[in-house]
């Protein structure tokens, strides 16, 4: 088997969804870790140190997924890993016609790289991923 | 008989007080109980959590002002009713001050007891009923709207998720019959999330809260984001989508999510039920006290017969060339509610074949410029 192009990590409390968008990471070479919650994200994101994270924006509590994103991009408990881009993935619109907006960096809250609607297209996802990770 | 019975904590040095009073509640019905110094006083408090305590101001020990103060923090439901032997004004103010409900000076009569504690039932009875529809409208309003979208949408997605994995093709090739079948079950499925989206959100604008949310909304630069984000749509199918500014002052009063919502909404059909390198024109009027923003498309055009029933829920116009699929029945009643909740009205006129010219009319803001009528 090749040698996988990137480490991606899926954080979703839904486990369809992890096994739906894990066939999508491998058809493009990358390699797939998923966590269920927040916690084992955390853990997963210091222990496996991947190159990117797909994090659902309502698991447990309703916005757990815009807390754990502001801790990796600011608490010191993440600072080796603090560049690795979140894309949020949601499956809430907010308003018809229009994504889904992170309104969090009101409050000082910090946001993600990148969004994504529940269902994801493969191709959308892949194409943003490869964005991201060039940078 | 009442299930629950009031409960209510006597605290006072005197042993005649508290057994009168004991004797006199007791015997209409209530759960009484007695402590002879502030102290025993606040531990059964804090035990039975009573509707009402009484409280007498002069006593030895820890003094009624201090129980009285203490009692908010280990009950707070709980109602407080100073009496005292020494009534003047100023121990009076004191005691209200601390929290005390009522006051009711020494000697008494068994009436005026019942009367003032009934005042305190009636205030606790007046403070759950509040309470309870507080929480009952945040409770619909939060949890209801956000999980019954969260819980409805979750299962759906997950579905929709597993087809756009398999028509991706990264689980493996299928043949096209196979392809066929899932992606008009895909199709079916995005368009039930739809209906739950514009559910949810005709929902949403029903609560009449909208009111309270208001703020200045310059039109013109929500119009121009919302073009800017449906540009790529447009260009899609070679539509050309244009907006002309005049330089009137735009600004109104209004919510400004709804407000996108519901011009998104009237420039999404302009795009969708377009003809092949038409148009979208938007454009803005002044009409006495309100601001008129024109969408005019060169689409396929609206049958009069239609037109009273365009924004009934789930009402369709059956059109033989639409190839796009059919929207959920509701973006059109969700528009004229938005636009009615801000004291605006909608038109729409149409010619078969040439185009529609849907024209919103929202009150202009009156924040900035105060008319003069010199």
């Amino acid at each position: 088997m090749e040698k996988a192009k990137a480490k991606i990590l899926v954080i979703d409390d839904d486990p369809d969804f992890r096994d739906a968008i894990t066939p999508i990471l491998h058809s493009a070479s990358y390699e797939a870790i998923t966590a269920s919650n927040p916690e084992e994200g955390k853990k997963k994101i210091l222990d496996e140190k991947p190159d990117l994270i797909l994090l659902d924006i309502m698991m447990d509590s309703l916005f757990d997924g815009f807390s754990l994103c502001h801790d990796i991009k600011t608490s010191k408990e993440f600072k080796s890993v603090q560049d690795t881009p979140v894309i949020f993935i949601s499956a809430v619109k907010e308003v018809t016609g229009s994504r889904f907006q992170f309104k969090g960096d009101k409050e000082g809250m910090e946001g993600p790289d990148d969004y994504i609607d529940k269902p994801v297209k493969a191709d959308d996802l892949l194409q943003r991923i490869e964005r991201l990770l060039k940078k | 008989m009442e299930e629950n019975k009031h409960s209510i904590v006597i605290i006072d040095d005197e042993e005649s007080m508290r057994d009168s009073c004991r004797m006199i509640l007791d015997k209409d019905g209530f759960l009484t109980e007695t402590a002879e110094d502030g102290e025993k006083g606040l531990s059964k408090i804090k035990e039975m959590k009573p509707d009402i305590v009484l409280i007498d101001l002069k006593m030895p020990g820890i003094g009624g002002l201090d129980v009285l103060e203490k009692v908010n923090d280990i009950s707070p439901d709980t109602i407080p009713i100073v009496i005292t032997g020494y009534a003047t004004v100023e121990s009076a103010v004191e005691a209200m001050k601390k929290g005390a409900y009522d006051f009711l000076p020494k000697p008494f009569t068994p009436e005026q007891l019942r009367v003032i504690i009934k005042r305190g039932l009636e205030k606790i009875r007046l403070s759950r009923e509040a309470e309870a529809l507080r929480n009952e409208k945040k409770l619909i309003e939060e949890n209801f709207i956000t999980m019954v979208s969260h819980q409805l949408r979750s299962p759906l997605v997950a579905i929709a998720q597993y087809f756009e994995v398999m028509l991706s093709g990264s689980v493996g090739e299928m043949s096209k019959q196979h392809k066929d079948m899932l992606s008009k079950a895909r199709n079916r499925v995005n368009s039930l999330l739809d209906l739950i989206n514009d559910w949810l959100d005709a929902a949403r604008i029903d609560k009449g809260q909208l009111v309270e949310k208001f703020k200045p909304v310059s039109l013109e630069n929500l119009l121009k984001n919302q073009i800017e984000f449906l540009k790529p749509l447009a260009e899609k199918d070679d539509i050309q989508l244009e907006i002309e500014t005049p330089d009137i002052e735009s600004t109104i009063m209004g919510d400004k999510e709804t407000l996108e919502q519901a011009f998104s909404n009237l420039l999404n059909n302009a795009i969708k039920y377009n003809k092949p390198n038409g148009s979208v024109k938007v454009s803005f009027r002044e009409n006495n006290d309100n601001i008129i923003t024109d969408i005019k498309d060169t689409g396929i055009g609206i049958k009069k017969k239609h037109i009273p029933h365009l924004f009934n829920q789930f009402y369709r116009v059956n059109r033989n060339q639409d190839k796009k699929g059919k929207g959920s029945g509701l973006g059109l009643s969700i528009c004229k509610k938005i636009i009615e909740a801000h004291s605006g009205a909608i038109d729409v006129s149409s010619v078969p074949g040439e185009g529609t010219l849907f024209a919103v009319s929202l009150p202009k803001s009156k924040e900035k410029k105060t008319k003069s009528f010199s």
